[in-house]
């Protein structure tokens, strides 16, 4: 067992800690960076292999090693998810994703105050937990804008400090500098998109990625090659953590990356401080980091199961967790898809950057009138491939339009024609947060470590939810038509299946008596413990992808410790 | 190609012919495909995982799938048998049990409704058989359901039809030229992805093999 001693400890190198740890390092702090999986390199994703990495899910977790479960009510059994969208090395997520790095919207940060001050508080469905977030947008832009240019992110402002500009995001809130990179270049999907969304009246624009649209930074730009959902880039062009910040944490000689090592709890001392963490190394032995300073940025759940898995005397409801909060108020982007299909013309859907690819922001959070409608809140809606990626096993994911078969000869024909001549139309959907939403402690299903699995008790299906699914079908299928394609279908339901990007569980807030942590992700309770990531979100505040967000608020966390903290360490709040 | 190799090569094509001798007879697979040469197979044993009767009835149950028709690839063409094969002897090994209890299940529901084992029923039978697994109308399946079964099937099937054929499968690239897949290509130009028009690169490309489209 060994025990060591250090400044910073950071549990996830991924699209958060990472950030965190290069700046942390980079002012001088002796940082050490816990990550249960391998570091690997640009040369490690070539060549590309959709069995490998799409369906067998190489870079995200082993849903059998390391089960999260899932149960629709607190009266089922749990069982584990089959799919795990999460990252499983050194730089997270930030690895296999799209690349959609979003802003939210002024109006995000306040859906709360808004709605009721639009449509009333009754508009709000009684047993939700939305709220304000605690800062507004004005406080997070000048970190967008870092996290935009110091990890390269490729799009067009539609609305520079206030002017409108046509091409780009219209409905975007004011930002005050256009991206560093210019946008990619429209594949086939995007420009039928474009085409039936300006038909409709919409405003349609390449949605912003962190995919080098030109060389950046020494990296070279984007080669169109398609794999870029579930796969690592092969050129470095996708600007993960792997490729942004890790090489600067490097360079410090302050940074120390410990991989395949497994964090099961947080210390804490009689006082309630946070005294560092134990883990199992990647031989079986276990460890201890002592710390003046416990950073936790693994995946929205860990958060949550750490805290629950650190109690104390004086936390005997899990670390930090005073509130009571710790695992409440989970929340998943809901999902609805339509698909189109042209007898007589190729879209090619493998190729170009592989998610999302183009969008609109017209039906997103409040960017149109609810009044009448029965839901608030809303969508990003996009076009790409059904699976975020192009190759054709994903594909075989995609429910054949109503009266072909699944299988058999029917089905043949139908893929062998349409594959190369199909695109998908998605609707990805803001969930409110629900108290009785919630993440805890399966009792019954364990890890490879034998720690008990996260388990998720959570189902989509509620009226505000179930009207805004279906809002968001009606006008992609108008929008499928639009395109001039010979076959428009929907998706079926999910069954209440938890969609994208899990949220939630360790909400920030301004009272730590319904909050876990504040603005900086530090905790209430222990002021020498912060907790980062998608976690903290207290309501979602839009259908856009949260990695943006997530690395916007690592880098203002970053700059409170850094500047204000470290000077003199306590509650920044 | 040693020898252990050459007797499962054998293995599975009897496997496959006598799977097609009730279910596809007078269908020839493409003629590309019956002279392709056999894919590797990482160098598994004899029948790596399934037995012959299990074989027989897997590669008659995703012929049934994806079957084949002359220009149009189907599981037998593109080797699914061999893919399921390989993977239930290595990545999928943890599946095994899942196999063997849903073909167990399988040829006592055939034998039940159709007084056979499944591969020696005529294809609309096999298929009455595989809408009963896909709706869970199949009575006696315990573990795997029905669904289960018929869902993991499918996946699988087609996971044989169109991973890389370094895995067993998707032989010649059949899968991909049925629809119409280039493989990995490293790079995409604008005016290829603007095109309204079939893509034309010239070859598809595979982990270990290229081939001109």
């Amino acid at each position: 067992m060994a025990v060591e001693r250090t400044d910073v400890v950071i549990v996830g190198v991924g699209g958060a800690g990472g950030i965190v740890a290069a700046e942390l390092a980079k002012a001088g702090m002796r940082v050490i960076g816990l990550e249960r999986g391998p570091r690997l390199k640009t040369q490690d994703f070539e060549p590309h292999d959709e069995l490998r990495y799409f369906q067998r899910q190489d870079l995200r977790p082993n849903w059998k090693k390391q089960p999260v479960t899932w149960r629709t009510n607190a009266n089922e059994r749990a069982r584990p998810l089959q799919t795990l969208n999460y990252g499983a090395q050194a730089g997270g997520g930030t690895v296999h994703y799209g690349a959609l790095s979003w802003r939210l919207h002024e109006d995000d940060f306040r859906a709360r105050s808004n709605t009721i001050a639009r449509y009333g508080a009754r508009a709000i469905p009684e047993d939700s937990a939305l709220t304000d977030w605690p800062l507004s947008y004005a406080d997070l832009e000048p970190y967008y804008e870092r996290a935009e240019y110091e990890i390269g992110v490729s799009g067009k402002a539609g609305n520079l400090k206030g002017t409108k500009i046509a091409g780009g995001n219209v409905l975007e809130s004011p930002r005050q500098r256009e991206y560093p990179l210019p946008a990619l270049i429209p594949d086939r999907c995007g420009l039928i998109f474009d085409d039936a969304a300006k038909k409709l009246g919409y405003h349609p624009f390449s949605s912003p990625r962190a995919i080098l649209s030109q060389a950046y930074k020494g990296r070279p730009g984007c080669t169109y090659c398609g794999f870029c959902q579930a796969f690592g880039c092969h050129v470095g062009a996708k600007s993960s953590i792997l490729v942004t910040k890790l090489p600067e944490a490097d360079a410090t000689g302050n940074f120390r990356l410990y991989t395949g090592t497994m964090v099961y709890r947080v210390n804490s001392d009689n006082s309630g401080r946070a005294t560092g963490v134990s883990y199992y190394g990647p031989d079986g032995s276990d460890n201890t980091v002592e710390a003046e300073l416990v950073i936790l940025a693994p995946f929205t759940y860990d958060n949550t199961r750490l805290l629950l898995l650190s109690k104390s005397a004086k936390f005997p409801d899990g670390l930090a967790n005073s509130s009571g909060w710790a695992g409440k108020g989970f929340m998943t982007h809901l999902r609805a898809r339509v698909q189109v299909a042209f007898d007589n013309e190729f879209i090619n859907v493998y190729m170009g950057p592989s998610a999302q690819k183009h969008s609109i922001d017209d039906f997103n959070s409040d960017n149109f009138d609810h009044g009448g409608l029965g839901f608030i809140r809303g969508a990003q809606i996009s076009v790409g491939p059904v699976a975020l990626e192009g190759g054709p096993i994903g594909a075989t994911t995609m429910n054949p339009p109503p009266g072909i078969p699944r299988w058999g000869a029917a089905y043949r024909d139908f893929f062998a024609k349409y594959y190369a001549r199909h695109a998908a139309i998605a609707a990805q959907i803001e969930d409110l947060p629900y108290p009785h939403q919630t993440i805890d402690l399966d009792p019954n299903v364990r890890d490879q470590w034998g720690l008990p699995a996260p388990r998720i008790t959570y189902d989509s299906r509620r009226p505000n939810e179930n009207a805004r699914v279906e809002f968001m079908n009606r006008k992609m299928e108008e929008m499928g038509h639009a395109t001039g394609a010979n076959l428009v279908w929907r998706s079926p339901e999910t069954g209440g299946a938890p969609g994208g990007h899990h949220m939630g569980g360790t909400r920030m807030g301004t009272d730590p008596k319904n909050s876990v942590v504040n603005r900086y992700g530090q905790s209430w309770d222990v002021p020498n413990l912060f907790l980062l990531g998608s976690s903290t979100f207290p309501t979602m505040g839009s259908g856009f992808n949260p990695t943006l967000t997530i690395q916007a608020l690592a880098y203002m966390s970053a700059d409170a410790i850094v500047n204000r903290y470290r000077k003199s360490p306590g509650p920044l709040i | 190609m040693n020898e252990k190799n050459e007797s499962r090569r054998d293995f599975l094509k009897t496997a496959v012919a006598g799977a097609g001798a009730v279910a596809t007879a007078g269908v020839a697979p493409p003629a590309a495909a019956q002279n392709a040469p056999m894919q590797m197979d990482h160098g598994a044993g004899l029948g790596a995982f399934f037995n012959p009767e299990e074989a027989t009835t897997i590669a008659a149950l995703t012929e049934r799938l994806m079957p084949g028709a002359p220009g149009k690839p189907g599981a037998r063409d593109a080797g699914v048998l061999n893919y399921i094969d390989l993977a239930l002897a290595g990545a999928y090994s943890d599946m095994q049990e899942f196999y063997r209890h849903g073909l167990t299940q399988l040829d006592a529901y055939s034998r039940k409704t159709h007084n056979a084992a499944f591969a020696r029923l005529s294809e609309r039978q096999q298929d009455e058989i595989i809408t009963a697994l896909e709706s869970g109308k199949a009575d006696g399946f315990t573990w795997p359901t029905a669904r289960e079964f018929f869902n993991t099937l499918r996946t699988h099937t087609m996971e044989g039809m169109f991973a890389d054929p370094i895995y067993g499968g998707n032989r010649d690239f059949a899968g991909w030229r049925l629809v119409g897949f280039p493989g990995a290509q490293p790079q995409f130009t604008q005016t290829e992805m603007q095109s309204k028009a079939a893509y034309k690169g010239g070859t598809v490309v595979g982990l270990q093999a290229t081939r001109k489209v």
